[in-house]
C-alpha cells in the first residue's frame, strides 16, 4: 500500500506529552494531512508502525520505558534497505552529540523545541517529497537491475 | 501524597491492614463488653483496657477512611485537573493556531485570573511552540497579568515559590522577564543562578538581535562573565542560547580579562557547536599559559575542523609542550594541517612517552591521505621504538588499512 499525494502522507507522531501531539496533530489537520495517527506511549510506536505503514515518523527524543533511540533501533529490522522512510527528531534536547547520535540512529532530520510551525511543515514536506521521489525511482531502479 | 506510582495499592494494603486491626480489636472490645454485662470484665484493669481498645479500634478505623477519602478525592481532583489541562490545551491551541479568533478566546468565559490549569497549558504550549504561534500565547500571559505575577514571585523572600517563578517564565521566554532573570545571576544561592541562566539563555534564543553592549546578548554576557556559576551550568546556558550562541561565544573571547573558567567554557562550547567561523577567535587561545586553556583551544580547534594559517607555528610548538594533553590536543588538531608540515611534525610524536600522545600522533598521521597512511605503515615497521610501532599497527588495524593477519606480519617483520 503506498500513497504518493503528499497530503495523504501517512504520518505517525510517537511523543510522550500529550500536549505536543495534540498540537502536532492540529498543525498538520491544518496544513492538510489527513492521515495522522499518534501515541504517547512509545511501547506502542513499533506495532502501530507495523499496523499502520507510516511514509513519515515524527518522533520524540527523550521518554519514558522506551526512548527515541530504542524505538528507532527496533524499526531499523522493520525498515527495508531500499525504502526510504524518514523519521523526524523534536527535541528539546540542545546537545550537538545527542544530535549527531540521532542522525546516526536512522533520523533523517531534526527540529529543536520549541519549534516554529512553518518551519517544521516545510520540513515534513521536504522530507515527503524526498520519499514520494524515491518510491517513484524504486521501480525503475528495480527493472534497470532486472535488465542488467 | 510522595508517591508517584503505586498509590492505589498502597491504600488497599493499608486499609486492608488497618481494617483487619480494626476488626480484631473490636470483636476484643464486644466481647470484653459483653464480659462485663455478664460480670466476667467487672475489675477498673478491665475498664482500662476496654477503653483502649475500643479507643485504638475508632482510631483505626478514622485513620483508615481517612486514607481512604483522601486518595479518592485526590484522584478525583487530579482527573479533573487533566480535564482542565485539556480543555485549555484546546482552547490555547486553538488561539495559537488561529483557529479560534482572539475575541472569541476573550469572551465573557474567560475568568479575569487565569485558573492554575489555564496557566499550565499555556507554559507547556510554550514549550513547544514559538515563532507567530508563541507571540500569541505570550500575549495571553501578558493580558491576563500573568507576567507581572510571575515577575512578582520572582523577588518572594520563598525560595519555592521563586524558582518557581523562574521555571516558568523559562518556559514562558517572555522578554520582560529577561533582565529581572539576568538580575537573579547574582544571588547567593547556587539552585538560583542556575536556573536563572538557564530561563535567560532560552529567552535570549527567542529575542529580535540587538548588536552593541547594551542589547541582550551585550547584557547577557555581561551578565556571564559577573555570576559564579560552575562551568557544567555555564555551558548548558550557552547551548541553550540556539542561533544566539555565536555573538555571545564571540564576545565573550574577545574579552581580554575573560575569567579562565569562562574562557574554557566558551572554548569547549564553540567546539561543540561546531561553529567553524569562530576558528579565528579560538587560535587566539592557543597560547595561553594555562595549559588547560591552551588544550581546551586545541580540542575546540580539531571539532571545528580548520586550524587558521596564523596559527600553524603556534600548533607545532604545541606539539612539543611540556603538558601531555596539550600534546594530546595539538596532535588531534593536527590532523587539519596540510600534510607535508603536519607528517614530520607529527612523527616524534609516534615516540612519545605518553600512550594518549602516541595514539593522537598516529591516528593524525593516518587522516592525512595516502602520504600519512603510507608514514604510519612506516613506522610500524622501522621505528627503533617499540611502543611506537605497535601503536602504529594499532592504528592501521583500526582504519581498516591492516587485518589481523596482515597486522602479524607488520609486527613479525618489526
Amino acid at each position: 500500500m503506498e500513497t504518493l499525494r503528499p497530503k495523504d502522507a501517512r504520518i505517525l507522531v510517537v511523543d510522550d506529552e500529550r500536549v505536543n501531539v495534540v498540537l502536532l496533530e492540529r498543525i498538520l489537520e491544518q496544513d492538510g494531512y489527513t492521515n495522522v495517527r499518534s501515541t504517547t506511549k512509545s511501547e506502542q510506536a513499533v506495532a502501530l508502525y507495523d499496523e499502520f505503514e507510516p511514509d513519515l515518523i515524527l518522533l520524540d527524543l527523550h521518554m519514558p520505558g522506551l526512548d527515541g533511540f530504542a524505538v528507532m533501533e527496533r524499526l531499523e529490522d522493520r525498515i527495508a534497505r531500499d525504502t526510504f522512510l524518514p523519521i523526524l527528531i523534536l527535541t528539546a534536547d540542545i546537545r550537538p552529540e545527542v544530535k549527531r547520535r540521532a542522525l546516526s540512529a536512522g533520523a533523517k532530520d531534526f527540529v529543536t523545541k520549541p519549534f516554529d510551525r512553518t518551519e517544521v511543515l516545510l520540513r515534513i514536506q521536504n522530507l515527503l517529497e524526498t520519499r514520494f521521489l524515491h518510491m517513484r525511482l524504486r521501480p525503475e531502479l528495480a527493472s534497470e537491475g532486472q535488465a542488467t | 501524597m510522595w508517591r508517584r506510582y503505586g498509590d492505589a495499592i498502597y491504600t488497599l494494603v493499608t486499609f486492608a491492614v488497618f481494617g483487619f486491626e480494626t476488626l480484631a480489636l473490636g470483636a476484643l472490645s464486644i466481647s470484653f463488653l459483653l464480659g462485663r454485662t455478664t460480670g466476667i470484665a467487672s475489675t477498673p484493669v478491665e475498664g482500662v483496657l476496654l477503653a483502649t481498645l475500643t479507643s485504638t479500634a475508632s482510631a483505626l478505623a478514622l485513620l483508615g477512611f481517612f486514607l481512604l477519602g483522601y486518595h479518592f478525592t485526590s484522584t478525583l481532583r487530579d482527573r479533573w485537573h487533566v480535564e482542565q489541562l485539556d480543555a485549555w490545551t484546546e482552547r490555547w491551541i486553538g488561539l495559537a493556531l488561529e483557529d479560534t479568533p482572539a475575541e472569541q478566546i476573550a469572551d465573557g468565559s474567560m475568568p479575569r485570573r487565569l485558573p492554575r490549569a489555564a496557566v499550565d497549558a499555556v507554559l507547556s504550549l510554550l514549550e513547544v511552540v514559538k515563532g507567530e504561534e508563541g507571540d500569541r500565547l505570550k500575549a495571553v500571559l501578558a493580558r491576563h497579568g500573568v507576567d507581572r505575577l510571575l515577575l512578582r514571585h520572582l523577588r518572594s523572600g520563598h525560595l519555592t515559590a521563586r524558582l518557581d517563578a523562574i521555571e516558568s517564565l523559562g518556559k514562558a521566554r517572555l522578554p520582560q522577564a529577561f533582565d529581572a532573570l539576568l538580575g537573579l545571576l547574582e544571588h547567593p544561592k547556587p539552585v538560583v543562578r542556575r536556573m536563572a541562566v538557564r530561563a535567560a539563555a532560552g529567552t535570549l534564543a527567542t529575542m529580535t538581535p540587538e548588536p552593541g553592549p547594551e542589547g541582550p546578548g551585550g547584557r547577557f554576557t555581561a551578565a556571564l562573565k559577573g555570576a559564579s556559576l560552575k562551568s557544567g551550568v555555564a555551558q548548558e546556558s550557552l547551548l541553550l542560547l540556539e542561533t544566539r550562541a555565536g555573538a555571545v561565544l564571540r564576545d565573550l573571547l574577545a574579552e581580554p580579562d575573560l575569567g579562565d573558567r569562562l574562557r574554557w567554557v566558551a572554548l569547549e562550547t564553540t567546539g561543540r557547536l561546531g561553529l567553524a567561523d569562530m576558528a579565528g577567535e579560538v587560535a587566539a587561545s592557543t597560547t595561553h599559559p594555562d595549559p588547560e586553556l591552551r588544550a581546551a583551544a586545541f580540542r575546540a580547534l580539531h571539532r571545528l575542523g580548520s586550524v587558521p594559517e596564523d596559527t600553524h607555528a603556534s600548533l607545532l610548538d604545541a606539539l612539543r609542550d611540556e603538558v601531555d594533553f596539550v600534546r594530546v590536543q595539538a596532535c588531534h588538531a593536527a590532523a587539519f594541517l596540510p600534510a607535508e608540515v603536519a607528517l614530520p611534525a607529527l612523527e616524534p610524536g609516534l615516540g612519545d612517552d605518553s600512550w594518549w600522545v602516541r595514539r593522537a600522533a598516529a591516528s593524525s598521521m593516518a587522516r592525512l591521505g595516502d602520504d600519512g597512511v603510507a608514514a604510519v605503515t612506516r613506522a610500524a615497521e622501522t621505528h627503533p621504538d617499540q611502543a611506537a610501532r605497535e601503536m602504529a599497527v594499532q592504528i592501521l588495524l583500526e582504519a581498516g588499512v591492516l587485518d589481523p593477519a596482515g597486522a602479524r606480519l607488520v609486527k613479525g617483520v618489526a
